[in-house]
């Protein structure tokens, strides 16, 4: 339902999109027919596509052709992908979006080959631009978000972190990829620098605001929404913005405590979740990525007189209030 | 030159790759990047034997081994249970060099090796995948499999760069060296998962496997003694370096 409120609000770039995921399916076949399957088994999960998106309609405020603009908005849709499917090597998830991970339907080797192939089509794929610039930003964006990563495992059940350390975070986890595709979008359509930078920082604000409601959604959304448990990310080790702000809880403590040693039993998963949704928490969570969006939009009035400015706002404003 | 001073450009060449790849928390949990010595060697033979190289070139070479690197990092995931912290920042590790690989030829603005360099990773991963396939496959498929994990990218860059008189030696050698090495492992009743698998090529029967294995590093070693024995641009100290290795 939410993906299709969200498909609504760019079916004037329907056609596009269609070019890029058929552009997906393209970059994604191999020789190996393990590899297709692992590979056709990660687009039917489907997914928002909200990068490509972003390039799309960054690119629309230059001189936009889409032959030239897939090139940059595939790669990073399949450079996401390729993330999740390391990812979830990582976290040891059996389930995403609903759907077994290529690691439990098969094994964590073949999601390492698999992870590395999508990556690698990737980058074969943005070599048809020979922009330098382009490179800078996109190789940049990977080691970047690779350092989040790591970033992440160290600060896992660190309850002595700040708001800092999270905000480093899902600025590396989530708000970077989306501003490199508004700034990659721009760049390629030869975009003047100063809405290239408007653009840019658009994607930051709503990357940030994007994850914010992510971490939120963890604890409020059903396990049947999420397509895995609620408060998986608490249970990972993970402190997130709501937990922040209620550490000194004593369920929430005894929660991390136990989580920390792999002591949770379901019990105490509906005691924590029970926690986090009845308090003030999640509303103050919600102002700050509020906060994030009202920066964004700033952004976007700062650009030139477009069409595109109110689908910038549309999908800001959705990323706000979407249920999931 | 001698073996002495080829061995310390392979370990200077080896410790460029860890500088170009430094990650303090990587370091601590998963160590140094893994480099195979005898890929490096091949990566340098154009410039111990005397070709044109400079700074960017040697760089493009390093960035070649930060590949493999990245790609040794995610063999070492386990298949079942990858949950610890070494294993997850292993993970992590292979993604961060294959970053910074690309960061690296981006800033050199070498495109050619980009592109040539995800052409041959593709190619390498649906190889290394084939052992989890149900498909049946020959010897002579499996050996082919095991040359393009070891050899794919180091082609690719002698592609790039005009030096695609070394292929020969490199495709060779390479290929003995690793079927030498994996031998080795199934005679000490070690064998890798790749062996285990090609067993199935000869219905299981390892002795079979063995005398089949050991016919081909027999084959590979003739024909590289008569590609050295015939090479008019390979330097002498290098041909006996190449035969040294073997032995």
């Amino acid at each position: 339902m939410e993906k299709m409120k969200l498909k609504l609000l760019y079916t004037d770039l329907k056609s596009d999109i269609d070019i890029i995921e058929k552009e997906l399916e393209n970059a994604l076949n191999s020789s190996s027919h393990l590899i297709n399957d692992a590979s056709l088994h990660l687009l039917q999960a489907g997914g928002k596509r909200i990068r490509p998106v972003f390039v799309l309609i960054s690119a629309k405020f230059g001189n936009y052709d889409i032959d030239n603009i897939k090139n940059i908005a595939v790669p990073l849709e399949l450079i996401h992908m390729a993330s999740l499917v390391h990812d979830d090597v990582i976290d040891d998830s059996d389930l995403r979006r609903g759907r077994r991970t290529v690691k439990a339907q098969w094994n964590n080797r073949v999601a390492m080959y698999t992870g590395d192939f999508i990556f690698a089509r990737a980058l074969e794929y943005v070599t048809a631009i020979e922009n330098k610039r382009v490179h800078q930003i996109l190789a940049k964006t990977m080691v970047e978000i690779c350092n989040g990563e790591v970033i992440q495992i160290e600060d896992k059940f660190r309850v002595d972190q700040n708001l800092k350390d999270y905000f480093r975070r899902i600025k590396r986890k989530t708000a970077l990829l989306i501003e490199s595709s508004c700034e990659l979008g721009a760049v390629a359509s030869g975009l003047d620098e100063k809405n290239i930078r408007h653009l840019r920082r658009y994607g930051y604000f709503v990357g940030m605001s994007y994850q914010i409601v992510d971490d939120i959604l963890d604890f409020t959304a059903s396990d049947k929404e999420l397509g895995k448990p609620a408060g998986s990310d608490l249970l990972h080790g993970n402190i997130t913005l709501p937990i922040f702000y209620l550490k000194d809880h004593p369920i929430i403590k005894q929660f991390i405590e136990k989580a920390s040693t792999g002591k949770v039993v379901e019990e105490d998963r509906l005691a924590m979740l029970k926690v986090v949704r009845n308090s003030e928490a999640i509303k103050q969570s919600i102002a700050l990525s509020n906060q994030y969006l009202r920066k964004a939009l700033k952004e976007v009035e700062a650009l030139p007189n477009h069409q595109m400015k109110k689908k910038l706002r549309d999908i800001a404003l959705f990323i706000g209030k979407r249920k999931f | 030159m001698n073996a002495t001073y080829i061995q310390q450009a392979i370990e200077e060449f080896k410790n460029n790759i860890s500088l170009h790849v430094r990650h303090r928390t990587l370091a601590r949990y998963t160590g140094l990047p893994v480099s195979d010595e005898s890929q490096l060697f091949y990566l340098l033979l154009p410039f111990l034997n005397g070709e044109q190289w400079d700074g960017q070139l040697e760089e493009s070479a390093i960035t070649v081994g930060i590949v493999h690197a990245s790609l040794n990092e995610h063999d070492k995931i386990d298949e079942k249970n990858a949950t610890s912290k070494e294993q997850q920042l292993t993970v992590l590790a292979g993604d961060f060099y294959s970053g910074r690989y690309y960061e690296i030829l981006a800033r050199l603005g070498n495109i050619p090796l980009i592109r040539q360099l995800s052409e041959g990773i593709a190619i390498r991963c649906e190889h290394q995948i084939k052992i989890y396939e149900s498909t049946h496959y020959t010897l002579e498929e499996w050996y082919q499999s095991i040359s393009v994990k070891h050899t794919e990218l180091i082609k690719r860059f002698y592609q790039v760069y005009q030096f695609e008189h070394y292929t020969t030696f490199m495709h060779t050698n390479l290929l003995l060296l690793q079927l030498q090495k994996e031998l080795q492992q199934l005679q000490n009743g070690k064998p890798s998962n790749l062996f285990m698998k090609m067993g199935e090529s000869v219905s299981n029967d390892e002795k079979l496997l063995e005398l089949k294995v050991l016919e081909e590093i027999n084959s590979l070693r003739r024909l590289l003694n008569e590609y050295l024995q015939s090479s008019t641009f390979l330097k002498d100290e290098l041909k006996l370096y190449i035969q040294q290795q073997l032995v």
